[in-house]
């Protein structure tokens, strides 16, 4: 289980992420969602406990900067940065050695097979392109065998075969009770792996979704109705373009949504809260997008 | 540990098996080498002449060292500074279960294999220099090596990886090691002037012998070692290195107890951050990135009058105002103090004769041209730009529009280089200018080699390769222009000196102009 509590990062004057609070509980795949510049990445770096925060981040009840916390957890990041000097087959080593894990010689094989890196294991870091640095930063993760991943934009720079074993890798430690957070744009890459989606926006986090209450809802409709913003391609959705612009109006003018619409109920009903309380969105959100909770 | 000690064995494994294979290793272990062997005996004869060639001189010599490596020291680690960062340390390493502590000794090991290298260097070298006892010298080596190492890991470990210390602790920090810097000379002032009236060398030296030095806390007391290791024991010196001694032992204990979750990771990942892409500009031969430093763009606009390469013009132009300081550069300030240097030189009753000052000045233009030819400035930018490449027009236009601005500005710094020496040498106006179009002449040639070089050896000698075979060139131009100037002064006085080596420079640019554009036309081929 991974549990953000009310996690405020300051650069200078700015507020990157503003009180985040969410929960990924065992054997689910969270998705962090939301436009550049939302705090995803200060949110993603603090949980990786690169940067200094206030609040708490326990990953299976454990403080994040625990050394028993960090055993059992793994990180992808957005850009991925190989040892110039340390091949394919001795970052993974190397990895294992650091986490103490008892992986074997043939499930690291098998890795490297699963991600076509079994012929370029003997490449130094600094010879593979960003791709296959991708492909390698996934497979250090995966030879730990986390209890928690946290994979920052993971689809980039990746092929569609690797593409396709990715989602599958992460189904599988889904269905192992791992926990998954995956912080990404490709919406598109995600939509049959998500169990829980957090939305967020300039520091906030705006709505966290629960797959079972939302059923079929597209997470591109949820996204843009929460974060306001306008879906370009909307001749090619039909009847739910008219439902999104409608939906959009609503959002710029909260008082006057008279209605709900089926797509994006909870955004709407979370304006709607705002609009009467007059408080500030992200005071509503405050500690309360526990993703057990499901929708608001 | 273990995960640490195989990366780093593994990575020096690779590195040195990949080194083996390139030819350049060689011409750097050649190069090396020599300097190891030349330096000594160059500079056992400069100590010799000081007076300063004894084990008591090298104390002295060691003393001045610890005054600034000390505090400077202190003041990295205070600013978390002072320990190397990659971006795959923070991809990899941060996050790992390996303790905070651990990452930080780990950072610090990487510059101990060049401390431990560079240490029995100096200890070989003081042998020879200041005729040290060996055993002497093997027992400084073993306490650098051991108890400073430990001295000095224990205080990065608490100001680097402290938690405690908040902005404002390691601001006065940082002012009481610069203040200690800012006493120490004072004290050295003060007790030489209230000796004699003036700074003699002796009484330096006897400052620097003192007691009073060996008890300033840390500095001192590692000062009274050296004295004890190389002068023998004296009451305070025994005192002040136990005091050393102890404190190695209280810092060790402080760090060892220091609690540290990893809060410096955030610094940690922003140096690695600025570190590797300083290295990135540096392998493509750009100076302009500093580490730590942020470059000031301000605003402005542009009108662009023309199309196709005329563009790139336009953009460099545009780039320009935009920039702080304009057109002027490191090259601006260069020939401007060059400029200075020769007038310093050529003026004054022990200075050159002034009928010389043209020669000096056009030798000066040469050198100073010279040193600068690794820095490329907009057009090496422009090679790494594929738009350079892509932009529809022919290889000549883009390759005159792209460097005309670096033309322009060689123009307004060769002005400037004869500014002072014409005011003050009275340097006629026509050697003034002939001097001028040399100098404009001279960093024309110096651009279009660049891409003569890129094309010829870029891909097979790699960066530093690929700026000796440019200094090489530039050498052979700088030698044909010698040559006109010669024979001009042969042939007629200084003019025409000028006016040879002119005629020679421009029809070398032409030769050059043409190659390059070939060779333009011939990277535009290859990358497209």
């Amino acid at each position: 289980m991974l549990e953000v509590m009310d996690l405020s990062k300051k650069y200078g004057k700015v507020r990157a992420a503003d009180h985040v609070s969410f929960t990924v509980p065992d054997g689910r795949v969270g998705i962090l969602l939301g436009p550049n510049g939302a705090g995803k990445s200060t949110v993603i770096k603090s949980i990786a406990g690169l940067l200094r925060f206030e609040g708490q981040v326990r990953i299976q009840g454990i403080p994040s900067r625990e050394k028993a916390a960090r055993k059992i957890f793994a990180y992808v990041p957005e850009m991925p940065s190989m040892y110039d000097m340390l091949t394919v087959r001795e970052h993974m080593e190397f990895i294992r050695r650091a986490y103490g894990a008892e992986t074997t010689d043939q499930e690291v094989e098998e890795l490297l097979a699963r991600f076509e890196l079994l012929d370029k294991q003997e490449k130094l870091g600094n010879e593979l392109s960003k791709g296959m640095m991708q492909k390698v930063s996934i497979c250090c993760a995966l030879v730990i065998h986390p209890q928690v991943i946290l994979l920052d934009e993971p689809m980039v720079g990746l092929d569609p075969a690797a593409i396709k074993e990715l989602k599958q890798m992460v189904l599988e430690l889904r269905d192992r009770g791992a926990t998954v957070l995956i912080s990404t744009h490709m919406l598109e890459m995600v939509k049959e792996l998500w169990d829980i989606t957090f939305v967020m926006n300039q520091g906030h986090i705006l709505g966290s979704y629960n797959r079972e209450q939302v059923g079929d809802e597209d997470l591109e409709e949820l996204f843009f109705a929460v974060t306001g913003q306008e879906k370009k391609d909307q001749t090619a959705v039909g009847q739910e373009k008219e439902d999104l612009t409608v939906t959009g109006q609503e959002k710029k003018d909260p008082a006057a949504a008279g209605q709900e619409q089926n797509g994006s109920a909870a955004a709407e009903r979370e304006q709607k809260d705002l609009a009467a309380t007059g408080q500030e969105k992200q005071d509503s959100e405050k500690g309360s997008s526990n993703a057990g909770e499901g929708g608001q | 540990m273990h995960a640490l000690l195989y990366l780093t064995g593994r990575s020096l494994k690779n590195r040195i098996r990949k080194a083996l294979h390139k030819p350049v290793t060689y011409i750097y272990l050649v190069i090396i080498l020599f300097y190891l062997l030349a330096v000594p005996f160059g500079v056992r004869a400069m100590f010799e002449d000081i007076k300063l060639d004894s084990p008591e001189g090298m104390t002295a010599v060691f003393t001045v060292f610890a005054f600034w490596v000390i505090p400077v020291n202190l003041v990295a680690y205070a600013r978390r500074k002072g320990l190397i960062y990659r971006r795959s340390d923070a991809h990899f390493l941060f996050p790992s279960p390996i303790g905070p502590k651990t990452i930080l000794l780990y950072a610090h090991s990487k510059t101990l294999l060049t401390g431990l290298f560079m240490n029995i260097v100096l200890v070989l070298g003081c042998i020879y220099v200041f005729q040290v006892e060996p055993w002497r010298m093997l027992l400084y080596f073993l306490f650098t090596v051991v108890v400073e190492n430990t001295l000095e890991g224990g205080i990065m470990l608490l100001l680097y990886g402290s938690e405690r210390l908040g902005e404002r602790e390691r601001k006065w920090i940082v002012a009481v090691s610069y203040g200690l810097i800012g006493l120490l000379v004072l004290l050295a002032f003060v007790t030489c002037l209230g000796k004699s009236g003036s700074i003699r060398f002796e009484d330096v030296l006897a400052y620097l012998h003192s007691d009073g030095v060996q008890m300033v806390p840390l500095i001192g007391w590692y000062v009274a070692v050296l004295h004890l290791l190389f002068l023998g024991p004296t009451a305070v010196n025994v005192i002040c290195s136990l005091l050393y001694l102890g404190t190695v032992v209280l810092v060790v204990w402080a760090a060892i107890r220091m609690k540290c979750t990893g809060e410096y990771f955030e610094d940690a990942e922003k140096f690695a951050d600025d570190y590797d892409t300083v290295l990135e500009t540096r392998r493509q031969g750009r100076t302009d990135v500093q580490l730590g430093r942020k470059k000031k763009v301000g605003k402005a606009s542009i009108t662009y009058r023309g199309k196709g390469a005329k563009a790139i013009f336009y953009r460099q132009l545009l780039e320009y105002k935009k920039s702080r300081f304009f057109i002027f550069d490191i090259n601006t300030l260069c020939a401007l103090i060059a400029g200075c240097f020769v007038s310093f030189l050529c003026s004054g009753e022990e200075g050159f004769a002034a009928e010389n000052s043209s020669l000096i000045l056009a030798g000066a233009m040469a050198y100073v041209t010279l040193i600068f030819s690794a820095y490329q400035g907009k057009w090496g930018k422009e090679l790494l730009t594929p738009y350079t490449f892509l932009i529809p027009d022919n290889p000549f236009r883009k390759l005159w529009y792209a460097t005309l601005m670096q033309h322009v500005q060689a123009l307004v710094n060769g002005c400037l280089y004869v500014l002072v020496p014409v005011i003050v040498l009275h340097i006629p106006l026509s050697t003034a200018a002939l001097t001028v179009l040399c100098y404009v002449v001279f960093c024309a040639c110096k651009l279009y080699i660049l891409t003569v070089a890129e094309v010829a050896v870029g891909n097979v000698l790699g960066n530093v390769g690929k700026q000796f075979f440019q200094l090489f060139l530039l050498g052979i131009v700088i030698l044909l222009g010698v040559l006109g100037a010669a024979l001009g002064m042969a042939l007629g006085g200084i003019n025409l000196a000028y006016v040879v080596m002119l005629v020679l420079l421009s029809l070398v640019l032409v030769i050059l102009l043409t190659i390059s554009t070939l060779c333009f036309y011939r990277m535009e081929t290859l990358k497209s």
